[in-house]
């Protein structure tokens, strides 16, 4: 068995069924496998199915259409078998607030079976690994939103998963708990755990994860390697630059040749194009005309996040009327959603 | 499933419902709503009942502990689930190698041991103001199934779909004023009407306070048997119910 989790033609339709209620597609037979001892990031905007997939690959609700196994067991015939393989780290830590750190992990460890001897053990070793282990008999009610995510993360461990599904993993943290999470999952990638990661932060998916898919209204549009999916949208190239001194106009830098849109990035001008040779020469050409001295000139391919947001029609909030005069090409998708 | 191997699941679901019966009582026997609902409520409304009437105290006692038993065991699941699901700790539960049956027995053994520890403290002031146990065999038994069929109840309760504790608690406890009036605790059973007595029946508190009274040297209206046998009936309807709709919402995605 080399997949961790296979997914045929999986659907979910909420208020199937229900007089006066209309049905909502939430996943529109999705199909998509993750290899064995692979991170799989899961992107897409709020609302596009993210959660819906997680909750029927974790057995919380039962799909309405097609199959989906996790490690060769069937998330409806076999629910127990999924269950006893996966490890949960949802959006929001729940964790037990009236429980100490320790009592936490016992619970967990005596719901999932682990023999008492190395539940005690296994508790030591990730309250130590998640910077816990000083704080283990405090009620962890009175914990930081970082502790309370190391522990949730360590509950999710505790039964040594094969599979583990983490939702937002770093989402709102603090830098110390951002660095022990990823480098846990760095360590759990190593030690061959497979991981199924949703994170509105589009870099941390393209710094840890080996494959990512993309969904938006229920379908997938794409499933590839981070690599993979900036090479195919390699239209998307761009030309940066930065002044040292004065300030340029985004009508000017707009009316160079071969530029497509022009971007305002703290110090930072980005000129989107599909010829970054001809823009560098003229970008140089027009400055000295200017005046203005160069800080720093880069070619940049697109961004994974830009390939995200090409791939889910995500339009950027409208600026006021005087907000200044930046310009860009309409996005396909129509109206504003909202990444996530 | 061969026989082992279902003993042997059996097993583990007993042992993950009680390890989860444990961890309720441990968290949230002391939460604000448990202690107004399951204690004060009860302890206040006996009051109102008895203050004022010519019966000596211990008379009372059999109907305070039904009435007591009643509202403690059936207000931990209607606080518990609606509150877990709100933190999201009920879905820890679900996605536990542990099935949702064994979830809610949990919960439902939970409000057992809630119910029959509270209602020591009416028993023991009963005993102390002159009150006597005849048949404690009988009381230990009606006392537990009562219990049982009280927090199976309190699960059904639970299926109102909100996450919000008061939410659930105002309708369960609109259903539960209705099921004590009627349950012959305020007018005994032989002193109704016929359609009295048959609106009685409906009620799984008639059964407890039925039983209670007998084994505490008070007349019966029913045989202890047919008491018992009707609480365990409350008890497994009650709970079979409660785990229809709580799959029900799990598949509506509520």
């Amino acid at each position: 068995m080399d997949q961790a989790i296979e997914v045929a033609e999986l659907a979910k339709t909420y208020n199937e069924g229900q007089r006066g209620v209309t049905p909502v597609r939430a996943v529109d037979r999705i199909s998509f496998a993750v290899h064995r001892g692979e991170t799989f990031g899961f992107l897409g905007p709020n609302g596009a199915g993210k959660t819906t997939t997680i909750n029927i690959l974790t057995t919380l609700i039962p799909p309405s259409g097609g199959t989906a196994r996790v490690m060769g067991h069937d998330v409806v015939t076999d629910a127990y078998g999924v269950r006893e393989e996966i490890g949960i780290v949802p959006e929001i830590s729940n964790i037990y607030e009236e429980y100490s750190a320790w009592d936490n992990l016992m619970f967990t460890a005596r719901l999932y079976g682990v023999p008492k001897g190395e539940r005690e053990r296994q508790a030591q070793e990730l309250l130590r690994a998640f910077g816990l282990w000083e704080k283990r008999s405090v009620l962890s009610a009175g914990f930081s939103k970082g502790m309370k995510r190391r522990l949730c993360l360590a509950m999710g461990l505790m039964h040594r998963p094969h599979v583990l599904f983490l939702d937002e993993p770093t989402s709102g943290l603090d830098v110390q708990s951002v660095l022990v999470i990823r480098d846990m999952i760095q360590r759990l990638r190593a030690e061959g755990v497979t991981i199924f990661l949703t994170t509105h932060n589009i870099e941390e998916a393209s710094q840890s994860c080996d494959r990512v898919a993309i969904i938006n209204y229920g379908k997938l549009a794409a499933v590839d390697s981070p690599n993979n999916l900036r090479a195919a949208f390699s239209g998307m190239q761009s030309v940066e630059v930065a002044f040292r001194n004065g300030d340029a106009s985004a009508v000017d830098l707009g009316a160079l040749p071969s530029v497509r849109e022009v971007r305002h990035n703290g110090d930072k001008w980005r000129l989107y194009t599909d010829a970054p040779g001809a823009v560098i020469p003229a970008v140089v050409d027009w400055s000295k005309a200017s005046g203005l001295d160069i800080a720093s000139l880069n070619t940049l391919g697109p961004s994974l996040e830009e390939v995200f947001i090409k791939m889910t029609g995500i339009t950027p909030p409208e600026r006021p009327a005087d907000g200044g005069p930046e310009r860009g090409p309409g996005r396909p998708g129509g109206g504003q959603r909202r990444m996530g | 499933m061969n026989s082992t191997t279902w003993w042997r699941r059996l097993r583990h679901e007993a042992a993950r419902a009680w390890i989860i019966a444990e961890k309720d009582i441990r968290i949230y026997y002391a939460k604000p709503p448990v202690l107004m609902w399951g204690i004060a409520l009860p302890f206040f409304m006996f009051l109102s009942w008895s203050v004022g009437r010519n019966r000596p105290a211990g008379a009372l006692i059999p109907g305070l502990i039904a009435i007591t038993v009643f509202f403690t065991a059936s207000s931990i699941g209607p606080v518990v689930i609606p509150w877990e699901k709100r933190v999201r700790t009920f879905e820890r539960l679900l996605t536990a190698p542990v099935s949702l049956s064994a979830i809610l027995l949990g919960k439902t053994l939970a409000g057992v041991v809630f119910g029959l520890a509270v209602t020591l403290i009416p028993l023991l002031v009963g005993l102390a103001l002159g009150a006597r146990i005849t048949e404690p065999f009988i009381l230990a038994i009606g006392l537990v199934l009562a219990a049982g069929a009280f927090a199976s109840l309190g699960i059904l309760f639970s299926t109102f779909p909100s996450q919000n504790v008061g939410s659930v608690m105002m309708p369960a406890t609109l259903i539960r004023w209705p099921l004590l009036f009627v349950s012959g605790v305020f007018v005994p059973l032989s002193a109704l009407a016929l359609w009295g007595r048959a609106l009685a029946y409906l009620s799984p508190l008639t059964y407890a306070n039925d039983i209670i009274q007998q084994a505490m040297g008070g007349q019966g209206y029913l045989t202890p048997a047919v008491d018992a046998a009707a609480l365990l009936a409350f008890w497994v309807v009650f709970l079979w119910a409660g785990l229809r709709l709580h799959e029900l919402g799990r598949r509506r995605g509520l």
